[in-house]
This record gives structure tokens, C-alpha cells and sequence, in this order.
């Protein structure tokens, strides 16, 4: 049964969410509870794979019995089994914290809760599929839910879940356009097949301008500057109690299938008319930390400049992967695995604010520090493990990053990831001195926030140290990953 | 929105023409195991046969009733699929692997024309009934956003 775990994984949330109308017809609210329960099992199911994955290595799953290339396959690496756990672990902490913090007219809602479910199994789905054409299905099982829960609250979010939808469709149009290409051109559509058959035609104007229409929908999917417009206004309306989930998983997931396509596919050094393909990424990577790290900046409302501060660490993360050697590439992963809690938790903060103070803008975050200590307990942690200070993840995945650049000789993206650092520090900056400023209005009494919140932000804190505490068991599980072959 | 038709030529050429798809619909469903066809081609006519039923009758007549049955059936297709994949997962086979098919007194040639037959049935279902909603949600369902709200975002 061990070898079933990654379908097992993708049919837990599948199934309950496609019958929740079926469970829960008579008795709504038990809703959220189903919920909770089924991400529980995904988060018990994925321990139980990463064991799978440490004891026997990487494993290929074939669906039907019918081996790949001739069948479906999926890959349950060591990436895969560590970031479905992780996602496993964000979901049942968001969902625990998305109860308290949910509209009146969502909290009995199946649709919601089903979009959710099924939005989590097709994240299931990217992660494991190893196939090029699974990984545009799944991608769009999530754009397409995420849509929806985008505009669940209604109002203005409608607007900004239209513009997602449109310019989502389209980076999915590109990406199918791109797998075009390359299936005239090689017959295959599996990763590993066409990890044999593409270096040779890596000439051929097809070939490469495929694999640019795949770089170019995916990166409108993983919001990379200068593709990320949709990104703050959806996530600044979206409704509090999903944009955690939203924000930690969507375009980290995106990003990880680009990097099994860049890894499976783009060998380090290949070279289209002697351009180096993986350096170009890298500048990508650069212009989109020190941009997206300048926009958080200027941003006044709080759920935006966490977004942008998300955008700016997709370019972190492409950078880090992009270098071209082991060590960079475990420090992007890495990051990228620290960025989805990070992302949950400031999430999280910010719906909180917005549930118990009504806080929107910086301006209104005067005074709020005296008054929620768990508050401000979680996002000092956050801001710790943002701009990268031991023990949190954060410094151990920007660590190796730079360590990476310099073993590269790329001394501007060692410059980037600094200069990155310095621009979260003054976001953050900007955010403490207006939560520890003296409140406009002298009613502040302490706060009576729920165990259940507590409990939610106490986890999401922990889980940042305690990756940075584990991260150097990481990293040699991630290393082993691409050095073992397969990505 | 769509009103009943009045014609007697339209509804009593409905009448012939729609059991005759509907019967057609089921043949290409079950010869997908033999030829060209299969449960999505198979699920777009029958739906394609709902879709005409209500045009000619109206969504409230009990000719259409079926039609208005079937869009509770939202998941029911997806759940036999799934649930065809998991009795494979309990024989101890992959996912979709027919080898292990937990149906007894059936050998392997049946458990895969079983497996794949069931599995065709659900892709039907579910194609048949995301077509049917399609056409009532895009000419039944009203307008939930007040006009005054729209000009205003």
C-alpha cells in the first residue's frame, strides 16, 4: 500500500470535496470540520510518504499499471514528498485559523469548501505529475478553483478574479501553445523522455521557442515580474480566511513545475545560439527580487505589501535554482518551502488584523502592538524568518543561495540576494514603527483573541523555526534528490 | 431566457428525434470499448439530446425531467470514476489498474472490459451533466448583481 501514497494523497481531498454536497446536504455545518479532518489525513498520509521517500528513494508511480513512457506517470521524489508535506501542514494551519476568520455568508457554504478541496488536490497533482501535459491539467484544476475562491467574498474581488482568470487563461494558452511545440518535436510529452530527446534538437527554433511559451505561462501563473499584475489586487480581495492557503501554495506550486521542467529538460550549460539558457533565468530572478522587494516598499495597504513581498522571493527562489550548482539549488528549494509559511503567516496576520482591528492601511496599524502580544509575537517571527536572520528558515535557504552565487561567480546575484535582504528590512521597518507607536485613541485594552487563533499562529511560528533548525537535514534530502538524477 | 416551443412540427419531431439520440448516445458510449467513441463523445450527445429536450419543452415540462434531475448530479461521475480507481487501490494494484478489479467471478479479459466500461460510464455522466448545466445557467439563471452595483466597480 506505501506505493499508493501519492494517488492516495491526491484522492483524499478529491473525493471529499467532490461529495461534500452528498455529506453535508442535512447538516452544513459540519463544513469546515470535514475539511479540517480531510487536510488532517493529507498531512498523516504525507509523513507517511516522506518515509516512503527516505527509506527507498525516488519512486515512479505508474497509473494502470502501464509503465511511462507508454503510461502516466507521476515521480514521488524527495521535492515532491517534502513540499506535499509542507502544503499538507499550511493547509490544516490555515483552515484551523480560516474558521474563525470567515465571512458570515461563506462559513456554511459548500461551494467554498469544496473549491478548496479540490483546489488542494490539484496542487497534489503538479507536485507529483511528470508528465507535461499533467502538469498543465492540475495547474489548470487550481487556476480554475483559484479563480472562484478568489472572487468568493464578492464585491470588488469579482473585478480582480476576472482580471485573474484572464491573464491566468492566457499564461495556460502559452503553456499549452509551448507543449505543442515540443510534442511535434519529439513525440513525448513525459519528462524523463524528453529529457533524452530535447538536448540534441536544443537548436531547432521550435524547440526553443516552445520551452519559451512554457517559461512564459508559467511565469504568469507564479506572478514573476514583469507577469505579476494580477497578483496584489486578488490577493488584497480575496476573502481573509482563504488567501493564506492561496498565497503560500498557488504560485510556489507553479514554480516547482517549472523547476522540474528546467531540471528535467534545460541541463545546466545548455545553450540557445550561445546564450546560456539557466543565466538568463537567473537575471529574470534578479530583476524580479530587487523590483517586486522595491513595490513592497511603497505599498500603504498591509495584504499588498505582503504580496509583494511574495513576488519579490519568486525571484529569490528562480535565482537560487537557476545557478547551476547543487548548493543554489538546495537553497532555493528551500527557500521555496520556507516562503509558503512564511507567505500563510503573514497572511494570516494581516487577516487577522483586518477581523479584530479593522486594520487595512499602515496608517491604521498605530497602536495595535499593545494590544495583541500573539500578534505580535508571530509576526516578529515572520519578519525574523522575511528578512533572513538565524534560526528562522528563512536565513539558511538565503544563506546557500548567496553561497551558490559566489561558487557561480555570479557576484550580481549575490548582490541581489543582499540588496533583497536590505529591502525587506525597510518594509518591515516601516511596518514596526507604526506597530509600536503610540495608538491614536487611548481604548486600547488588551484582546481576547481564541485559543483556536493562538493555536493557528503559535504553529505557523514554530514551523519557521523549526525548518530552520531541520535545515540542514533538508538540504542533504534535496541535494540527494538531483545528484540521484530525476528532479 | 427560453420559453416552450409551440410549433407541432418542432415538438413532435422532438419527440422522435430525442429518444433516437438519446439511444445513440448509449450505443457510442458502449462501442468506445470496440471502435471510435467512448464516455466523452457518448456524454456530449445525450447532454446535446437534454440541451434540444428543453429547448422544445421548457425547462419545467415532464419531458425535461431528467435534464432537471441530472444537475444534482454534479460529483456522481467523478465519484464512480474514483471509486472504479479505488477498487483497483484495494485489490493491491496501481490506480486504474483493471488487473486487480475487486469484482468477483470475473477473470482478467472482464475485470479490464468491467473497469474501462464503468470507468467510461462515469466520464458520461459528468460530461453530460456539466453540458446540461452549462445551457440552464447560461439561459435560466438571473442576474444576481443588481445594474446599479455593476456600473459602480
Amino acid at each position: 500500500m506505501s506505493s499508493n501514497l501519492p494517488v492516495l494523497l491526491f484522492l483524499v481531498p478529491f473525493v471529499m470535496g467532490v461529495s461534500m454536497p452528498l455529506l453535508t446536504a442535512k447538516r452544513r455545518s459540519w463544513c469546515p470540520n470535514i475539511t479540517l479532518g480531510t487536510f488532517g489525513v493529507m498531512l498523516l498520509l504525507s509523513i507517511a510518504n516522506l518515509r516512503v521517500v527516505l527509506a527507498q528513494g525516488s519512486i515512479e508511480y505508474a497509473f494502470g499499471g502501464w509503465a511511462a513512457p507508454i503510461g502516466i506517470a507521476w515521480l514521488n521524489d524527495s521535492i515532491a514528498a517534502i513540499v506535499v508535506l509542507i502544503m499538507s501542514l499550511v493547509a490544516v494551519i490555515t483552515q484551523i485559523y480560516g474558521r474563525l476568520d470567515i465571512a458570515k455568508d461563506l462559513e456554511k457554504s459548500i461551494p467554498y469548501y469544496t473549491l478548496i478541496l479540490i483546489m488542494v488536490s490539484g496542487l497534489v497533482g503538479v507536485i507529483f505529475a511528470a508528465d507535461l501535459f499533467n502538469v498543465f491539467v492540475f495547474l489548470e484544476v487550481v487556476a480554475l478553483t483559484g479563480y472562484a475562491l478568489v472572487g468568493a467574498a464578492g464585491g470588488k474581488g469579482l473585478v480582480y478574479a476576472f482580471r485573474y482568470l484572464l491573464l491566468g487563461s492566457f499564461g495556460a494558452s502559452l503553456y499549452l501553445l509551448g507543449l505543442g511545440h515540443l510534442y511535434v518535436a519529439t513525440g513525448t510529452l513525459n519528462m524523463e523522455d524528453l529529457a533524452v530527446r530535447l538536448p540534441e534538437l536544443m537548436t531547432s527554433t521550435a524547440v526553443a521557442g516552445g520551452l519559451i511559451y512554457i517559461f512564459l505561462g508559467l511565469s504568469i501563473k507564479m506572478a514573476l515580474i514583469p507577469l505579476h499584475s494580477w497578483l496584489p489586487d486578488a490577493y488584497a480581495n480575496a476573502p481573509s480566511s482563504v488567501t493564506p492557503l492561496l498565497a503560500s501554495t498557488v504560485t510556489k506550486v507553479s514554480l516547482v513545475a517549472w523547476i522540474r521542467i528546467e531540471y528535467s529538460i534545460i541541463a545546466p550549460g545548455v545553450e540557445v545560439s550561445h546564450v546560456p539558457v539557466v543565466v538568463l533565468l537567473e537575471e529574470l530572478g534578479v530583476i524580479a527580487a530587487l523590483i517586486g522587494g522595491a513595490l513592497a516598499l511603497i505599498q500603504t495597504n498591509l495584504k499588498r505589501m505582503f504580496a509583494y513581498g511574495g513576488i519579490s522571493h519568486i525571484g529569490l527562489i528562480l535565482i537560487g535554482v537557476s545557478l547551476g550548482n547543487t548548493t543554489g539549488f538546495a537553497g532555493g528549494m528551500f527557500y521555496l518551502i520556507n516562503d509558503a509559511v512564511m507567505q500563510a503567516s503573514l497572511f494570516m496576520i494581516a487577516g487577522t488584523l483586518i477581523y479584530y482591528h479593522g486594520v487595512h492601511t499602515l496608517e491604521d496599524l498605530r497602536g495595535v502592538g499593545r494590544q495583541s502580544p500573539w500578534l505580535t509575537g508571530a509576526l516578529v517571527v515572520a519578519a525574523v524568518a522575511m528578512v533572513g536572520l538565524p534560526p528562522t528558515g528563512g536565513f539558511f535557504g538565503k544563506w546557500n543561495i548567496i553561497l551558490g552565487a559566489l561558487e557561480a561567480q555570479h557576484y550580481l546575484a549575490a548582490f541581489t540576494v543582499v540588496a533583497s535582504t536590505l529591502l525587506t528590512l525597510a518594509y518591515f521597518l516601516k511596518i514596526f514603527s507604526c506597530w509600536f507607536h503610540q495608538p491614536q485613541h487611548a481604548t486600547s485594552e488588551p484582546l481576547v483573541v481564541s485559543n483556536a487563533l493562538r493555536f493557528s499562529l503559535g504553529a505557523i511560528s514554530f514551523s519557521m523555526i523549526a525548518l530552520g533548525l531541520m535545515s540542514d537535514t533538508i538540504f542533504q534530502f534535496l541535494i540527494e534528490s538531483i545528484t540521484t538524477g530525476g528532479v | 431566457m427560453i420559453r416552450p416551443h409551440d410549433s407541432a412540427i418542432v415538438r413532435t419531431l422532438g419527440h422522435i428525434v430525442i429518444p433516437i439520440a438519446q439511444l445513440f448516445g448509449i450505443y457510442v458510449l458502449v462501442f468506445g470499448q470496440h471502435g471510435p467513441g467512448g464516455g466523452f463523445v457518448g456524454g456530449v450527445i445525450i447532454a446535446a439530446s437534454m440541451i434540444l429536450g428543453i429547448l422544445i419543452f421548457g425547462i419545467d415540462s415532464p419531458d425535461s425531467v431528467l435534464a432537471r434531475k441530472i444537475l444534482h448530479g454534479d460529483g456522481l461521475g467523478l465519484l464512480i470514476f474514483a471509486g472504479v480507481g479505488g477498487l483497483c487501490l484495494i485489490g493491491g494494484g496501481q490506480f486504474l489498474n483493471y488487473s486487480y478489479l475487486q469484482i468477483p467471478s470475473l477473470d482478467e479479459a472482464s475485470q479490464h472490459y468491467v473497469g474501462i466500461l464503468l470507468t467510461q460510464i462515469g466520464v458520461a455522466v459528468d460530461v453530460a451533466v456539466t453540458g446540461v448545466s452549462i445551457a440552464v445557467s447560461l439561459s435560466f439563471e438571473e442576474d444576481e448583481i443588481p445594474n446599479d452595483e455593476v456600473t459602480n466597480v
